[in-house]
């Protein structure tokens, strides 16, 4: 935009375009150090997440059968992911010693860590190793460096696995819940009226309602959970203060003079809303959907807790520390998991703190 | 002043209606009734053959559909009868005027301990702004913030009750009291108290890393203002100024958040109450959701969002009360 008005205007163009508002703040955030430490853990976190099966698993990450390349490390991911073949030959999920023993050419690339989120590592499963301790004898060992639960599971296996919901329940709840805050606020927002009443009155609502106590009844009332329906349901309830901060920017910004310019040109009210105000309106949105994923990761983790989330084999943090609630002698259950909790809210935390400082410009006036 | 009153009041009773009104329709979604989830988990063998299930459906005025229900419950209501639960056989106001009491002794002892840090704490950190002392604290403070509560609870319960058991430091892990109720008056107090630590500490942290941390994002914003510079330009002492001329204005959103902070007052912390098996206000609600009692799950609903809705109106007012310049109208 500044070049074609320096063009129109006849003066010497500008060697270069100014930044714009997203690279300019990008600039400002890599200034913080505790800011990029937290995004890094965050980018850490998903790697994590991503590489799960290749990270500990008892699935080969690539393995060689009977002259073909197969990846039955995705099915952790999905169960239709792993080939039919290793059904069909019954391996019954036992890979190293019937790979060996049915064909003796095969290879295999193992995990980082021998161990299985889901069940109890066996006698001699990996050639020479000793079945996985249980009760309370699963201390943090060499072979279980997070210690095992109850029925011998390791918890390193679990925690791995389980970044996978608490990064996915902090996504795909607050996309929902931001997409339903962006959208009744920015009606509520942009029409006012009897619309804007209507719009108000419902967030208050659902304000007013206890959060918990609405996901409880609302977890209580679809029959049988699943992490999906969790998510859904942290997302149908949290979207409240999105849509007042959406409203507020699309109150402000639609007297502005760009979106007079935009109507004078016969813009109509959709593209309006899209093309105009809300890029405008999106850096103080973000911020609370940053906060909004951390409580998020909270909300499920105390669901999980209660016994309330979804059912056993899913493996979240929450529901490793529920297991520990009966077992407190166990101080590992509760240690690591907790640990886990922590410092992802921690981290989420930080983003948004320092997505704030970077985009607001009060703050930015105030720090000079 | 009066129209506005009446407006919120008359607003505040139509929200109160529409949330009670969706609370009940999920509640009389889920899955089960009182009299299956009740009977079915104890004993499979005393199942209720339908016909007497039925008739005890109508005895409840459960065999309507749940409209019906909602308009019987809320006509009720409007006569002050909250009905007796169905699981507990006692009137539910009687049930709640039980749970009271020990809700308020835990959040009432956190919320007073959380003002009487939070206010020094605000106080210091804004005074000793930028020093390295303050940003460990800050450090600290937010880094507790970012603390769940529940794993903090799972995490003291390890400590106090499994490391430490055995010695003098031991601390008990559930309930409100394991003495008998014949014990002596004192005896009593002090195994209460015993059981009240760990539940308070997981809920004053809490609020305190928050509460001491807006305290300071408020007191940093009153300090650049004129007056204050007007002040230290006098002669008066930086204590003076800092107390006298710059905290008293920060009053007026600390008096907000204390009201807004009323229904945790006394409706509790689910999860708290439950970790610690405190019979309160938020384990009622979990139990009475487990146990599909509707007429206790409507009338703590009812509870929490008067209470919000008043404390909301309630923070307006004083508002405008506390600063003149702010009008409801």
């Amino acid at each position: 935009m500044p070049e074609e008005t320096a063009k129109a205007n006849g003066r010497p163009q500008l060697r270069q375009p100014s930044p714009g508002f997203w690279a300019e703040a990008w600039s400002r955030y890599r200034r913080r150090p505790i800011g990029m430490l937290a995004l890094g853990f965050v980018l850490f976190l998903t790697g994590v997440a991503v590489f799960a099966p290749a990270i500990a698993g008892t699935k080969p990450v690539i393995c060689r059968y009977k002259g073909q390349l197969y990846m039955p490390c995705l099915g952790y991911f999905n169960r239709s992911w792993e080939s039919p073949v290793f059904t069909k030959d019954k391996f019954r999920g036992t890979y190293p010693k019937n790979l060996q023993a049915k064909d003796p050419d095969s290879w295999a690339i193992w995990p980082l860590v021998f161990q299985d989120p889901y069940r109890r590592v066996r006698d001699n499963e990996w050639p020479g190793r000793a079945e996985n301790p249980s009760r309370d004898e699963g201390h943090p060992s060499r072979l279980n460096i997070f210690g095992t639960d109850q029925y011998g599971v390791d918890i390193f296996a679990k925690m791995v696995h389980g970044t996978t919901i608490a990064l996915l329940v902090g996504f795909v709840s607050m996309g929902l819940a931001g997409s339903i805050g962006i959208i009744v606020g920015a009606i509520g927002g942009y029409f006012g009226g009897w619309v804007d009443a209507v719009t108000s009155r419902m967030t208050e609502v659902v304000m007013c309602i206890p959060t918990l106590v609405l996901i409880l009844a609302l977890v209580a009332v679809v029959e049988k959970p699943t992490i999906w329906k969790t998510m859904a349901i942290i997302g149908a309830t949290g979207w409240t203060g999105i849509a007042r901060l959406t409203r507020a920017e699309f109150l402000r910004l639609k007297e502005s003079e760009f979106v007079m310019a935009a109507r004078a040109t016969g813009a109509g009210p959709l593209r309006i809303m899209l093309r105009h105000i809300l890029p405008n309106a999106l850096a103080p949105v973000l911020v609370p959907i940053t906060f909004g994923i951390a409580s998020a990761i909270l909300i499920e983790g105390s669901l999980s807790f209660l016994g309330f989330g979804p059912p056993p084999p899913t493996a979240s943090w929450g529901s490793i520390l529920n297991s520990a609630r009966s077992n407190l002698q166990l101080w590992w259950l509760v240690v690591f998991p907790g640990t886990g909790i922590f410092l992802t809210v921690l981290a989420y935390n930080l983003v948004g703190e320092a997505l704030q400082e970077v985009t607001d410009p009060r703050l930015r006036e105030a720090k000079k | 002043m009066v129209t506005f009153l009446l407006r919120r009041v008359l607003l505040g009773l139509v929200t109160l209606a529409v949330i009670t009104l969706i609370v009940y329709g999920l509640a009389r979604s889920m899955p089960g009734n009182p009299l299956t989830v009740q009977l079915g988990e104890s004993d499979p063998s005393r199942k209720l053959n339908p016909a007497d299930q039925q008739r005890m459906l109508e005895i409840y005025g459960l065999d309507k559909p749940w409209p019906v229900g909602y308009l019987q419950w809320l006509s009720k209501v409007v006569r002050g009868d909250f009905g007796r639960s169905i699981t507990r056989k006692q009137p539910v106001t009687q049930l709640i005027g039980e749970r009271v009491g020990p809700t308020i002794l835990i959040s009432g002892t956190a919320l007073v301990l959380t003002w009487l840090l939070a206010i020094p704490l605000g106080l210091y950190a804004s005074a000793r702004g930028g020093h390295l002392d303050e940003r460990v604290t800050g450090v600290t403070l937010y880094v507790l913030y970012s603390f769940p509560a529940f794993v903090a609870a799972l995490f003291l319960q390890v400590i106090f009750a499994v490391w430490l058991q055995g010695t003098r430091w031991e601390l008990p892990l559930f309930g409100m009291t394991d003495l008998p109720s014949d014990a002596g008056w004192a005896a009593r107090s002090l195994d209460i108290a015993r059981h009240a630590i760990l539940p308070v500490i997981c809920q004053t942290y809490v609020a305190l890393a928050y509460c001491s941390r807006f305290i300071k994002a408020n007191l940093e914003e009153v300090v650049r203002q004129d007056y204050i510079r007007t002040a230290r330009a006098k002669g008066a002492g930086p204590w003076r100024v800092l107390v006298r001329h710059a905290f008293r204005n920060t009053l007026i959103p600390l008096v907000t958040l204390l009201g807004l902070s009323l229904p945790a007052l006394v409706g509790g912390s689910v999860i708290i109450e439950q970790i610690f098996t405190w019979p309160g206000m938020g384990r009622l609600f979990f139990e009475s959701i487990r146990e599909r009692d509707y007429p206790t799950i409507m009338g703590l609903t009812f509870m929490f969002s008067l209470l919000t809705l008043a404390g909301q109106l309630l923070a307006d007012l004083l508002y405008s009360f506390v600063d003149p310049r702010v009008s409801v109208d």
